[in-house]
């Protein structure tokens, strides 16, 4: 009964907060924000645990996996685009995927966060899939790097814009790849609201950006300690 | 009504097509998610023509301008971290801010510099 309830209790939640969010876009009002904070406010004000919440809810998480492979229609519709650009794509998704991995890790040592954090922070910039698996095979926390998944959606999609400004970032193309190799499917959402070439940029970026990921990280954590 | 059916079974051959490449990887024991998996696949379906675009595009439609309510679950179990959270939060929220704008800047220059230069390239 909890388990419909909970449910349908966040889609009702979702539908009204995507109303909102359509009538006036402000970052603070993204559905992604809203509803995961009005949620886990009832959960903890009425005592309800987060696992029988999760019991009805976990059928929404279940659905990322045939949402990945729905990526696979904007792909063949553009594919034309993404030939043509695929050598820059290919560039900037993998100096940005390094400079993922290895700018959290820095940042993170340099701030004195205990080596599990650590570790449970490097693939965060990456879909969750794939994020889980790379955190697992290097002494992560996969749970964890779930929760720093979604932050990095939540606020790549804030900073994304902000940094496409400053730099004045104008093309269709740099817009997608920054988006979806920064914030994944959270920031391939806000690539789709710049146009729908920036956002399948953006959903190909996050694939090749996830890719990248699990097959440089445990590469890059065997060869880096004998570097320093 | 006719587009809401149409999605709706869509939607249940991409979730039957994802439950198979799930156990697709177990058999073979791959590295890679099923998900990824499948979404190489259905692509070289649909290159091909086995699949035809017209059978999934309302329900990879649908499924993607969703995309957000299924992160949602995962997003409130941050709750279950509430310790941690307290403790090393800020610097989390710091690293994770730091770090991406990081990624951002240096993957859009990297793209918008190659664009430039073919540009320049195309118009000498």
């Amino acid at each position: 009964m909890t388990a419909l309830f909970s449910l349908v209790f966040t889609i009702s939640l979702y539908w009204g907060a995507k109303w909102c969010y359509k009538h006036k876009p402000k970052v603070y009002l993204s559905p992604l924000l809203t509803v995961p904070v009005l949620v886990g406010g009832c959960l903890l004000l009425t005592g309800i645990s987060y696992e029988s919440y999760d019991a009805g809810a976990q059928w929404l998480s279940r659905m990322l996996e045939p949402a990945t492979i729905a990526f696979a229609v904007p792909l063949y519709k553009y594919f034309n685009i993404l030939k043509k650009h695929a050598a820059e794509i290919f560039i900037s998704v993998f100096s940005g995927s390094i400079a993922a991995i290895l700018s959290s890790m820095a940042i993170a040592k340099m701030l004195h966060l205990n080596p599990q954090i650590v570790e449970s922070l490097i693939p965060r910039s990456v879909t969750t899939p794939i994020a889980m698996g790379v955190s697992e095979t290097i002494g992560g926390i996969p749970a964890i790097t779930a929760v720093f998944v979604i932050m990095t959606g939540l606020l790549g999609s804030i900073i994304g814009p902000i940094i496409i400004h400053l730099l004045r970032i104008d093309n269709d193309i740099a817009r997608g790849v920054l988006l979806g190799t920064g914030a994944h499917g959270a920031g391939t959402s806000k690539a789709f609201e710049f146009s729908s070439i920036t956002g399948t940029i953006s959903s190909l970026s996050m694939i090749l950006a996830a890719l990248i990921t699990l097959f440089t990280v445990p590469w890059i954590l065997s060869v880096l300690p004998i570097l320093l | 009504m006719r587009i809401f059916l149409g999605s709706t079974v869509q939607v249940m051959l991409l979730c039957a097509f994802s439950l198979s490449m799930k156990q697709l990887v177990n058999v073979l024991h791959l590295k890679v998610p099923g998900s990824i998996l499948g979404m190489f696949i259905l692509f070289i379906l649909l290159q091909t023509r086995v699949i035809r675009l017209e059978w999934i595009e309302l329900g990879a439609n649908w499924l993607l301008a969703e995309l957000l309510l299924f992160f949602i679950p995962s997003a409130v179990g941050i709750i279950k971290y509430k310790e941690m959270l307290i403790d090393d939060g800020i610097y989390i929220t710091v690293v994770i801010i730091l770090s991406t704008a990081v990624v951002m800047a240096c993957t859009g220059m990297t793209a918008k510099k190659i664009a430039e230069r073919k540009g320049q390239r195309q118009s000498s």
